[in-house]
């Protein structure tokens, strides 16, 4: 079996030494270079044509996010999981924008960091638990105090289905092959539930589903 | 982490905290100033009395000649009158001595004549005594001899007349009559000396009163010197005094002015420096000790799988783990506290999303917030003051207000960057309530050259609205 390789992208080099140790210890992974800024990050990405970037928010030069937006549209293989000291969603919302797919805080990077590699490999979404956590409850305190309804009831149980499907990381095509139906069915499912939940985008609805719970 | 901790708590004070120094003390004393106004006071007062005795003064002497005059007019014309009865009496007698001679065989006449002259004697004789009794004691001489002269005069005509009585063409009565004769002249003329003196008298009397009159001339003349130079003196020293005042006045206007500006000055620095050491300090919380507690957490996640034997080691770990993350989020808490990360990582819309979720959480109020148009790229200065100015507002309206609903829009107009906080509060008098966060948030305001309306009604809530003019390149950047 092939290991994954990962790129990572921190500028303290502390960090990058525990991640590393952390990594190593695992058969299936290999650490392939470091980086200690955006933009160096952005060249390597592109020579070493990595499997996973673990990628740190605050960075000199270019920022995590602005070189995960740089790597993603030069390379949408490259899986990138963005480590940050944040679990504010307007941080989650941006990194889901720049096309991460996987947003961890880093100090629970050490217990949840090999299984967001192992996640976002396989093209699924991840995010850390005390995120999703924080996501879910703004999300029911908001819906409380504005005492409206929860969206998510106007739903059908075939567009729940695909919002999940989505929502984990799969394109339409890949969802039109698991439920055996056109991707062009998909598509209007997926603007239908865009619609019905006042949603805009993919990273949209990517937190819509972390602040419901249907991922994690 | 106990003078950050004590750092970030303070962090609500530190504003009232710098009050300006009190301005410094005038460069002039009052004093002085108190002292120049009492000399100038003095000299008024001194002027306006010396006007006010010479006219007093004045008055009284011309009064004084006036009644002067007419007394020593008044006795000139009674001597002179009295001399004139003299003259007149001894022309009189002069005929009836004539007159009896004429006469000498009608005795009854010669009796009447004789009576009429006995009764001239004892009126001129009256009149003259009566004169001389008025008159002062130096200038009775004249008089008085004219007054013995006319004496034996009147005793020689008598003696004549009882003589041309009894013998009729004696011889003796020649003799008598020529001794009455000459008696007759002498009279007339002393009477004519008297007059004379008389005469010079009231001419001594009218050069007295002319010289007095000089003299009077000269010192109101004196006077008038004195009150003119007096008063140049004084209208010269207002004019300096006055002046001086102006010019001091202006000096403290425009000291004023200048300190007026250095305090606004000084007030920018202020709130530059404290954004500015917030922003130092936490960067430095979020980069260097947050950081570095990540990498700790990663090296004790490291350690608990390398050593997974040992459950008391295990547990010791798991105890510094714990200990790490509470610093962690302490950390990121006073970080977000002093100033949140996202207003310079993800612009000021992001963090005004947190800062509204973040007081939902910790209030119950429901916070909105609705932008439009909001440039990426606002001026660093533009977006602090505005997330402040929201920090602040929604702050009152939690604590003062108790509202359930705060709205919170921004909008980005070619020149204007608007911002405006409603809600449901229960108001306030904005006319009256000008609380010290009301003030900070003016003070912001003005420093970009914007405008801040407070509109309150105790029915509806509360209204806050910022405007912000935007320079010229910022409003470009857009597209």
């Amino acid at each position: 079996m092939r290991k994954l390789r990962i790129l990572l992208a921190d500028d303290h080099i502390v960090m990058r030494t525990g991640l590393r140790a952390l990594l190593e210890r695992q058969p299936n992974l290999e650490v392939v270079g470091e980086c200690e800024n955006g933009r160096e990050t952005v060249a390597l990405a592109a020579s070493l044509e990595p499997d996973v970037v673990v990628m740190d928010v605050g960075m000199p030069v270019l920022s995590g996010i602005e070189a995960t937006q740089t790597i993603v549209t030069q390379n949408p293989n490259v899986a990138v999981v963005i480590l940050s000291m944040h679990a504010d969603e307007s941080y989650v919302m941006r990194a889901l924008k720049a096309g991460a797919r996987g947003y961890l805080l880093k100090d629970s990077a050490a217990a949840d960091l090999i299984g967001a590699i192992q996640a976002i490999s396989q093209g699924k979404s991840f995010f850390s638990p005390k995120v999703s956590r924080i996501l879910a409850e703004d999300y029911v305190r908001v819906l409380k105090q504005k005492g409206a309804v929860d969206t998510y009831d106007l739903l059908t149980s075939r567009e729940r289905e695909i919002l999940q499907l989505l929502a984990e990381g799969k394109t339409n095509k890949e969802v039109a092959t698991a439920l055996t139906i056109s991707p062009y069915t998909v598509e209007t499912h997926r603007s239908h539930i865009l619609q019905k939940l006042n949603l805009h985008n993919s990273a949209e609805l990517v937190l819509y589903a972390v602040r419901k719970g249907i991922i994690s | 982490m106990a003078t950050l901790s004590k750092l970030a708590g303070q962090d609500g004070e530190q504003m009232t905290e710098m009050k300006p120094d009190p301005p410094v003390a005038s460069k002039f004393p009052s004093r002085e100033w108190f002292g120049s106004g009492a000399a100038l006071f003095a000299g008024f007062g001194t002027l306006l009395i010396l006007m006010a005795t010479v006219s007093i003064d004045s008055l009284h002497t011309l009064e004084a000649f006036e009644t002067h005059d007419t007394q020593i007019r008044k006795e000139f014309v009674y001597r002179e009158h009295t001399l004139e009865q003299v003259r007149t009496g001894v022309y009189e007698s002069g005929d009836i001595i004539s007159d009896y001679a004429v006469i000498e065989s009608d005795p009854p006449s010669q009796a009447r004549l004789r009576n009429e002259f006995q009764s001239m004697l004892k009126e001129t004789t009256a009149s003259l005594k009566a004169c001389i009794q008025s008159l002062p004691a130096d200038k009775r001489e004249p008089f008085q001899h004219l007054a013995d002269e006319l004496e034996r005069y009147w005793l020689k005509g008598d003696r004549l007349l009882a003589l041309l009585a009894t013998e009729k063409k004696g011889s003796g009565h020649f003799a008598l009559r020529s001794d009455v004769l000459s008696q007759y002249a002498e009279v007339l003329a002393i009477t004519r000396d008297v007059r004379t003196v008389n005469d010079n008298e009231l001419k001594e009397t009218d050069r007295r009163i002319a010289e007095t009159f000089a003299q009077f001339r000269r010192r109101l003349l004196a006077f008038g010197m004195i009150g003119f130079g007096f008063g140049l003196i004084l209208a010269t020293t207002t004019i300096v005094y006055a002046g001086r005042l102006e010019k001091s006045l202006q000096e403290k206007y425009r000291e004023s002015l200048q300190a007026q500006r250095e305090l606004k000055e000084l007030s920018k620095r202020l709130v530059d420096a404290e954004e500015r050491e917030r922003r130092a300090i936490s960067r430095e919380l979020h980069d260097e000790v947050g950081q570095s507690l990540s990498a700790l957490l990663i090296d004790v996640g490291n350690l608990t799988e390398m050593c997974s034997q040992d459950a008391a080691f295990r547990q010791g770990l798991q105890r510094i783990k714990t200990l790490a993350e509470n610093c962690v989020n302490e950390v990121r808490n006073m970080a977000l506290l002093l100033r949140p990360s996202m207003l310079d990582d993800l612009g000021l819309v992001a963090a005004l999303d947190w800062q509204a979720r973040e007081t939902s959480k910790r209030t119950g109020m429901l916070v909105e917030t609705v932008d439009e148009n909001v440039s990426e790229s606002l001026p660093e200065e533009y977006k602090t003051c505005v997330y402040r100015i929201v920090q602040e507002a929604l702050n009152n309206c939690s604590k003062h207000a108790y509202a359930k609903n705060v709205r919170v829009v921004v909008r980005q107009d070619p020149n204007y960057f608007r911002v405006s906080i409603e809600d449901d509060g229960k108001g306030f008098d904005a006319s009256r309530v000008r609380g010290l966060g009301l003030v900070g948030m003016n003070e912001r305001v003005s420093q970009l050259g914007g405008v801040l309306k407070v509109e309150s009604d105790p029915a509806r809530g509360t209204r806050l609205r910022v405007d912000l003019p935007l320079p010229f390149a910022s409003a470009n950047l857009e597209n």
